[in-house]
């Protein structure tokens, strides 16, 4: 058991590095992708065919093909077309297609959840459009939508674990080379897998919290 | 060429299929227990549950396929990678039923227990014939959106040598100069796959809808 | 500069002018297979508060929803005031404006922003709609408020407040564009009958101060005394129209008669 732990105890610095980059790609690819996915729910009720049909289109590959597959895509793929990414910027930039795929979703049924009354009393006194959107519609829609989209960054860092297979240094790629090297991959993995609950379960908890402090102030 | 190159990535589907099946398999069955202990008199069992649901569900899926299969797998078990893929998968999607299963059945009116109990219906009886029909009509959607993520989940199992479409994938382009081509066809084989399996879930809860009423 | 929306017509007697504020001509609303309005024509003159009553699903609120374009008839003209929208043709972004400035709707579920206080649900519009600036905005939004009688709520939430203040908050709103025509959708469907009369209060108030409007409404006492004109509206037309006095004690038409016995039997 000591030796577990001292083992743990020389291997955490290395992991906890691993830990912020996975974090710290966590955190762009929500960037990217969230502000990517309110863009796409707005845009898959366009009025317009070509804007729906290209939002659409974004929205099925993005949620369709595994992140795993679009990882591979921007960081295999585009540089047989000529643009040569590093792994961070692949991470992101393939992570924050699937947020926004994923979100667009979630932030619909957001701005859906805003009751019909609210869209006639915004138009009923001459607001535009875009100032219902912005002023009544979007403030009660996103407010609906924070509970899910915080699961889902937490799904996000879950999904940052499979930047693995594009050499990106996080987390379990640590964890890999420490194992292969000492052979103790039970132990190494084990340690990874308890950095990942750390941070996930309590984040998940205060979720679950922030729900059920929403539930009781709507109607 | 693009051809050999769909045939070559293609080769991986039935792993795919393989592999999601089984973990499927393993998930609603295992989450149906799982389910039960949530709801258990005993505190131990119910902390038992909860925890465990919390740590599968905590714990990145990658992580749990390389706990299992490099972790137990080396010196403590034997077991191959298409194993390991179907019961860390399963494990996880154990945890996610479960949680399908409280979902429906607390939203199974509460009226319909007491009236199952007002007619006198056996235990057994009362969950077979007026509990589980309803439970499935609620579960039905949710389970099969799950099962269409798990068809994606699958793509990881290629990081420890499951011969499905992810991996041919990655094979394919280190061999030929098309990465993009392989990649992006590997993509839409996941996308044309997960359509049917759409069109079958809806196609059952529409049978479903006309036999339970809502 | 600042006119009280509620001053702007001198004067405690209702005022009744020569031209219609407000004309319907040949308005139909058709969802698909189902006709909610079925021809509907209709003059409301400058100062009446006209009533409408029926059973539900006769279209009332539809033809509510018609004028200010909510529900943009299928069939038909629309006039209020200077605007005229013909249903062939899509009304531009200026005609659109020009008539939700001119007409105030009060909705059933009072529908007040929940996520805004009281003072800027009033606010909101008169900045974004008519340029004001938030001092000038929250000057006449204030004033408003102590129209209905809830000056002291400014500041707070909706939730904060009961049914009936909250729907006193959305008739003030309403009010802050400066209407010529008030809509009410049945306005105290949503409320205790005590709630209801502190509203009933407020447009009694309205009526008297030479405002016009279209009152639909459930409460036949209420529709009786507060209109000088009675609607009777079933399947989408106007079946029995009059003043008050003839449309509720000596109806004409069968199927009007058969509305007002079903309503006074309960």
């Amino acid at each position: 058991m000591n030796d577990v732990l001292e083992f743990w105890g020389e291997s955490l610095p290395t992991l906890l590095d691993g830990l912020r980059l996975s974090l710290e790609v966590t955190a762009a690819c929500l960037a990217l992708g969230v502000p990517l996915g309110l863009a796409l729910a707005l845009g898959v009720q366009s009025k317009r065919r070509i804007v729906r049909a290209v939002a659409l289109a974004i929205v099925e590959i993005g949620r369709g093909a595994p992140a795993l597959i679009l990882l591979q895509f921007a960081y295999f793929g585009l540089p047989s077309a000529g643009l040569a990414l590093s792994s961070f910027t692949s991470a992101t930039l393939a992570l924050a297609w699937t947020t926004g795929a994923y979100t667009s979703e979630i932030i619909r049924a957001g701005l859906d959840a805003v009751s019909f009354g609210q869209k006639e009393a915004a138009a009923a006194i001459g607001l535009s459009r875009l100032d219902a959107m912005r002023f009544v519609v979007l403030p009660q829609g996103l407010r609906v939508s924070l509970p899910p989209l915080f699961s889902f960054a937490i799904l996000m860092l879950q999904a940052s674990s499979l930047c693995f297979a594009i050499a990106l240094p996080e987390l379990v790629s640590q964890a890999y080379v420490i194992g292969s090297n000492s052979f103790r991959y039970m132990s190494i993995f084990v340690l990874a897998g308890l950095l990942y609950a750390v941070i996930c379960i309590p984040a998940s908890l205060a979720v679950s919290l922030l729900e059920r402090r929403l539930a009781r102030h709507t109607v | 060429m693009t051809l050999e190159i769909v045939r070559s990535i293609a080769s991986g589907i039935p792993w795919t299929l393989a592999v999601t099946l089984a973990a499927f398999a393993i998930g609603a069955a295992l989450g149906a227990p799982l389910c039960a202990m949530r709801f258990s008199s005993f505190t131990l069992v119910r902390g038992l549950a909860g925890a465990l649901t919390l740590f599968l569900r905590a714990i990145p899926p990658l992580v749990w396929l390389f706990l299992i299969f490099f972790g137990l797998g080396f010196g403590y078990l034997q077991i191959n990678p298409f194993e390991a893929a179907a019961v860390g998968l399963g494990l996880i999607a154990a945890a996610n039923m479960a949680e399908i299963y409280r979902g429906a059945l607390a939203s199974i009116h509460h009226g319909q227990w007491e009236a199952a109990f007002a007619l006198n219906l056996s235990a057994r009886h009362r969950f077979l014939d007026v509990i589980a029909p309803q439970l499935l009509r609620v579960a039905l959607p949710s389970g099969a959106s799950y099962a269409i993520g798990l068809l994606k989940d699958t793509a990881i199992a290629s990081t420890i040598g499951v011969s499905e479409i992810a991996f041919q994938a990655y094979h394919t382009s280190q061999r030929t100069f098309h990465s993009l081509d392989v990649y992006a066809i590997a993509g839409l084989l996941y996308i044309l796959i997960s359509l049917p399996m759409a069109w079958a879930t809806r196609w059952a809860d529409v049978r479903l809808r006309a036999r339970v009423a809502r | 500069m600042n006119a009280d929306p509620l001053l702007e017509r001198e004067g405690s007697r209702r005022k009744a002018s020569e031209t219609p504020l407000l004309r319907l001509e040949g308005v139909h609303k058709r969802y698909a297979e189902f006709e909610a309005v079925a021809g509907v024509d209709l003059q409301v003159k400058t100062g009446e508060v006209v009533a409408i009553i029926g059973p539900s699903g006769s279209g009332k609120s539809t033809l509510l929803r018609c004028i200010n374009q909510l529900e943009p008839p299928t069939a038909g003209r629309v006039t209020v005031g200077d605007v005229s929208i013909d249903a062939e043709r899509e009304p531009s972004r200026r005609e659109l404006m020009q008539l939700r400035r001119s007409v105030g709707m009060v909705f059933q579920s009072f529908n007040l922003f929940p996520h805004l206080t009281v003072l800027r649900n009033i606010s909101l519009a008169q900045e974004r709609v008519m340029g004001r600036s938030r001092k000038q905005a929250d000057e006449v939004s204030r004033q408003l408020l102590a129209r209905v009688g809830l000056a002291d709520k400014a500041d707070q939430y909706p939730n904060r407040c009961s049914g009936g203040q909250q729907q006193r908050i959305a008739i003030a709103r309403a009010l802050a564009l400066g209407p010529q025509l008030m809509l009410f959708d049945e306005p105290t469907s949503a409320l205790d009958p005590e709630l209801g009369l502190e509203v009933h209060a407020v447009i009694r108030e309205l009526a008297a101060n030479g405002m016009t409007m279209i009152v639909v409404t459930h409460e036949m006492h209420f529709a009786e005394s507060v209109s000088e004109r009675v609607i009777v509206m079933a399947d989408g037309r106007i079946v029995e129209e009059g003043t008050s006095a003839q449309v509720m004690r000596d109806p004409t038409s069968e199927r009007a008669k058969r509305f007002l016995r079903a309503v006074a039997d309960r």
